[in-house]
């Protein structure tokens, strides 16, 4: 993720340049402009999505369900609207991440140890990494977190079957842009294949970042430790992006 | 795999979808057994599933592990979705190209196709601790 300028809320240039932008997208149809709207106002989203941590979901990806309110915040603001966009899109942020703990309902189904140990799985799987220089067995997830592995196993399968949700799932729609369209700039080898029999179809319409992921373990060979550093994500969180991708695809071929 | 080392744990399972978050957790308490890191268990987890998603959701399929030092040897059937094999034995897909075959190159050390009776396939699946 690119990182953002500092801006204050309520600054009226800041809100005047987020004018200018809204602008450009929705006038002229500018998506470097949607994508520069949504960059300016992730700090908004990490914000809000910190108030609601710690209730067994990990952080990241409770800003990617924000992250989703914002970009239909984006394009759902009229221009003759008063109202600055932060203000506007601050209840579509947090009525996102309700709705995915309501939707997932991780809170009533998931026992609350269970919830606490998936949420600090993650940061102690890079803890561990960086320590050990190789990814962690079970055994030492479990004895960092000081658990069983079995805990430790039923807690990674909890987080796999309740934290499907992508940055990238943002409203419907062939053009819409990516978040972290940025890391997509390396996929055309992927694009080449025109074999139809394979998944390139399916790939093709995965979103930019989860087709550099693909093509970053699977062309490149690299481990999901390596591709967590490049793109800035846990690695727990690739493994989930890199299952839910390959599910999308063989879904779509189905 | 010395014979005299090898556990062998035998599971069958439905195909439906419901039944894969089962079927991934035993492969995680397998694969904790002999120490694998959290991605080879996450490697070996993809495998199965993605062979299981090739196989269709109707039926139950068979899944024995032989359990050695550092190794597991999984063997996946018999499956009637003998296109499985075509995938598998082909020629070896160009760049770029995400198939099955370069999924299971990629997540495991190496992978086959054997012959079960009525012209169904059983596939082998080989994954060593520290290799990748």
């Amino acid at each position: 993720m690119r990182a953002t300028s500092e801006r204050r809320p309520g600054d009226p240039r800041a809100r005047e340049q987020d004018r200018v932008l809204l602008r450009r997208y929705h006038e002229g149809g500018d998506t470097s402009a949607r994508a520069e709207l949504i960059e300016r106002h992730l700090p908004l989203v990490r914000s809000l999505a910190r108030r609601y941590a710690g209730r067994g979901e990990a952080l990241e990806d409770i800003e990617q369900v924000g992250a989703i309110g914002l970009i239909k915040a984006i394009d759902r603001f009229e221009l003759s609207r008063e109202v600055s966009l932060a203000t506007y899109a601050t209840p579509n942020v947090v009525g996102e991440i309700k709705r995915h703990f309501r939707d997932k309902g991780w809170a009533i189904r998931v026992p609350r140890a269970l919830q606490e140990l998936n949420a600090s799985m993650s940061g102690a799987i890079e803890r561990l990494t960086v320590r050990l220089s190789r990814s962690p067995s079970i055994g030492e997830i479990a004895e960092e977190l000081k658990t069983t592995p079995e805990e430790v196993l039923e807690a990674l399968e909890v987080g796999s079957a309740y934290s499907t949700v992508s940055l990238s799932s943002g409203p419907a729609g062939e053009d819409e842009l990516d978040p972290l369209e940025t890391l997509g700039a390396e996929d055309a080898e992927f694009e080449r294949s025109e074999d139809r029999a394979a998944l390139a179809p399916a790939l093709d319409r995965l979103p930019a970042r989860e087709r550099e992921i693909l093509r970053m373990r699977f062309e490149e060979g690299l481990p999901q430790t390596q591709i967590a550093q490049r793109v800035g994500l846990s690695q727990m969180h690739v493994s989930r992006l890199i299952r839910k991708s390959l599910a999308t695809m063989r879904d779509e071929l189905a | 795999m010395p014979a005299a080392l090898v556990q062998q744990i035998v599971l069958e399972a439905p195909l439906a979808d419901a039944f894969q978050p089962v079927i991934r957790l035993i492969i995680g308490g397998i694969a904790e057994r002999v120490d694998f890191g959290f991605e080879e268990i996450d490697d070996l987890q993809l495998a199965v599933e993605r062979l299981l998603a090739a196989a269709g959701a109707e039926g139950s399929v068979r899944l024995s592990f032989e359990v050695g030092d550092g190794t597991i040897r999984t063997h996946v059937g018999p499956l009637r979705e003998t296109a499985i094999a075509e995938a598998l034995q082909g020629p070896a897909p160009p760049p770029g190209e995400l198939t099955l075959r370069r999924i299971l190159q990629t997540v495991v050390d190496s992978f086959g196709v054997e012959e079960a009776a009525d012209g169904r396939i059983v596939v082998r699946l080989e994954k060593l601790k520290g290799v990748r």
